[in-house]
């Protein structure tokens, strides 16, 4: 078979990428980015530019040129157009449409005192995804671009892998801990309460078990996981399918400005997200939209993603198990398979990353020292007058004695002393207890003796550009068609135990999720 | 008088195909050729959404498994429609189709010159069901052919 569909739009994307890098490293769109306030991704928009518009332009130019013969490398050069619609896409909403929906939202708030960017968290993740439903409901994928489209998966699982290098021990640790326990009890939970509202009313077996892997572990996923397992019939498969795609689209909104509401921090919004949200998906862009500009939110979301798809092999068997003690006929399965064929690999590449970071290889053992013993610190870089008398004023707001502690302890010294000061100091910023000044002081603290080595700056940005790219193109394979079916029993008790879980892990996370890791 | 020497009945799978499809059997003398099209709606195209944590062992297992089962019921609705095509002496011409229903049925429409199409009616509001319509505003604009629809069953 030949997958290469010959079309110019690979050729065209690749000198449009690679002529918008040209103007920009020419000063040509100077004037334009200064009022978008986007000069500072030159660098990057010129690097990613030239690099993706040399492939398109290469590959482009051989797909209209030579004639695909079959095999490998037509598969893989297949791939290259849609990946190349999708980082376009990326291109044109992180540097052109977020910066200008932000500016809309500050006029906005200007006129009406209500900033709607900020609000729904209208970044260039969400709107990432929005054009990708855009362009697959509205203008379809076209043939030259689906296989390349299908990447976006491996943008994701790259994304996860990546971000194995950024946890230290004590967060993994401690964060996997956070996860096992909620994990456990609401995945556990919501799939019981499938099965129990799906027994009160009558639904079939088949339905239940798949419907309730799809509510209680890391939705449309488990429902593929688990689909075969409990022989669903298509109707089952679609109405399922289309709730928790309907479910998760939904919670994507939601979330975010639900938790700028409750003016939750980035751990307990992670958890929230990981816990609360059915979609894997979803979670990552939820965590995405809720901190655009760093990925703390996004460590603690993925680690109850990958706490999830562990989990998922044991529900399958659980499930399996379930349906043949019910259905006559069913066949048995092979605990030692399931696990095998349901093992998320990935995962091993996340470990992996994780556990070399840990050799140091990806920052010099002096990167961590920081400056907390530097008494030659300068002194532009401790804390002025006014914003020592700035955080005095608000000591009262913080509750916890060790936060507060930490912080009569930088008002007095005018910096961070110790890796534990600087960690409580973070804690105590992330749960945004205090006014957003102050907080910003304590970004100050934080960045006078810390700094972050330049590769992993490098590895983050990759992260984020894996992400963006993973999302949009997810967003390119839901179809409002497939939404559409949402209906049915399912519909009835997905809303129920879809709004007990977001609902129950709010409440939970609220009361006992602290905020330092 | 209409003469329907050639009538196509399209279904993919709604209780409202169930109805034409008997209602085209009704109207089916000995002799007629009767081209069945049965329609697998594209929206099964979207129905692995956006997993993205699966291996892709588990994925290609879910579309084998989905296609498995789609191919048995659309086997499952030409058996059953073929039997009693047989029985009556009429000329049965079954043929599967996967795309938008209404787009498939134009297309089988007019490359089968077909006298008369037979189709049920639209799913009524409430009732439980795929939601995939082959009943089209635009379909009707275009065929070119008399429509016939089937009432819903016990609508």
């Amino acid at each position: 078979m030949i997958y290469t569909k010959k079309s110019p739009w690979v050729l065209i994307i690749g000198v449009i990428m690679a002529g918008y890098a040209f103007l920009v490293q020419q000063g040509v769109l100077t004037g334009l980015m200064k009022m978008l306030h986007t000069s500072g991704h030159a660098g990057e928009m010129v690097t990613m530019g030239y690099i993706f518009g040399v492939i398109g332009i290469v590959v482009g130019l051989w797909q209209l040129v030579a004639t695909p013969k079959e095999g490998s490398l037509d598969y893989y050069l297949s791939t290259v157009g849609g990946a190349l619609l999708v980082l376009l896409c990326v291109f044109i909403v992180k540097y052109g449409a977020e910066p200008v929906f932000k500016l809309w939202g500050k006029a906005s708030d200007a006129a009406i005192g209500w900033n709607f960017q900020t609000t729904l968290g209208l970044n260039y993740i969400l709107l990432g995804i929005i054009v990708g439903m855009i362009v697959v409901n509205v203008f379809k994928i076209p043939a030259w671009a689906e296989n390349g489209v299908r990447l976006s998966r491996l943008g994701l699982k790259s994304g996860v892998i990546l971000l194995g290098a950024l946890y230290s021990a004590a967060e993994l640790r401690n964060l996997g801990g956070l996860s096992v326990v909620l994990i456990g009890f609401f995945v556990l939970g919501s799939v019981g309460m499938v099965l129990w509202l799906g027994r009160l009313r009558n639904i079939p077996n088949s339905m239940g078990g798949v419907l309730s892997a799809g509510m209680g572990v890391c939705g449309v996923s488990a429902a593929v996981a688990s689909a075969p397992v409990v022989q669903a019939k298509s109707t089952e498969i679609a109405y399922t399918i289309g709730t928790i795609l309907l479910w998760g689209v939904l919670m994507m909104f939601i979330f975010p400005p639900v938790g700028r509401a409750l003016g939750m921090g980035y751990i307990q919004f992670g958890a929230w997200a990981g816990t609360g949200i059915l979609n894997s998906a979803q979670v990552a862009a939820a965590a995405l939209i809720y901190q655009p500009t760093g990925i703390e939110t996004l460590k603690v979301a993925e680690i109850f993603n990958i706490t999830r798809i562990l989990f998922l092999p044991i529900i399958v068997i659980w499930l399996a198990v379930w349906y043949v003690q019910r259905e006559a006929g069913a066949q048995k399965v092979n605990v030692g398979r399931v696990i095998f064929e349901k093992f998320p690999v990935f995962v091993l590449g996340f470990l992996l990353l994780f556990a070399l970071s840990t050799t140091g290889i990806f920052a010099p053992a002096q990167h961590y020292k920081g400056k907390y013993f530097d008494n030659a610190i300068k002194e532009s870089k401790l804390l002025t007058s006014e914003e020592t008398s700035l955080l005095q004023s608000e000591l009262g707001k913080v509750q916890r004695e060790d936060q507060k502690a930490a912080l009569e302890r930088l008002i007095q010294n005018r910096k961070a002393m110790s890796i534990d000061h600087d960690t409580v100091l973070r804690g105590l910023a992330n749960a945004k207890v205090l006014s957003k000044d102050a907080n910003h002081v304590l970004k100050k603290a934080h960045s006078a003796v810390y700094h972050t080595a330049k590769r992993v700056k490098w590895f983050r940005t990759l992260i984020v550009w894996f992400f963006a790219f993973g999302l949009t193109g997810l967003g390119m394979q839901i179809t409002f068609s497939s939404i559409k079916q949402a209906g049915g029993q399912p519909l009835f008790i997905g809303t129920v135990v879809g709004l007990t879980k977001a609902v129950g892990a709010l409440i939970v996370i609220m009361l006992f999720v602290r905020e330092t890791i | 008088m209409l003469k329907t020497r050639k009538i196509l009945l399209a279904s993919h799978g709604t209780d409202g195909a169930r109805a034409a499809e008997k209602m085209a059997l009704k109207l089916c003398a000995s002799g007629t050729t009767l081209r069945h099209l049965v329609v697998v709606p594209d929206f099964w195209k979207g129905m692995m959404g956006d997993d993205w944590l699966n291996n892709a062992s588990t994925q290609a297992a879910f579309g084998r498994y989905v296609e498995a089962r789609l191919e048995d019921e659309v086997l499952q609705c030409i058996a059953k429609v073929r039997r009693q095509a047989e029985k009556r002496g009429i000329r049965y011409l079954p043929q599967v189709a996967f795309g938008k229903p209404s787009s498939c049925l134009l297309e089988e429409a007019h490359r089968g010159k077909v006298d008369l199409v037979v189709l049920g009616s639209q799913r009524p509001r409430g009732k439980q069901g795929l939601r995939s319509r082959m009943l089209t505003d635009d379909l009707l604009r275009r065929l070119g052919t008399p429509v016939l629809i089937a009432p819903y069953p016990n609508a």
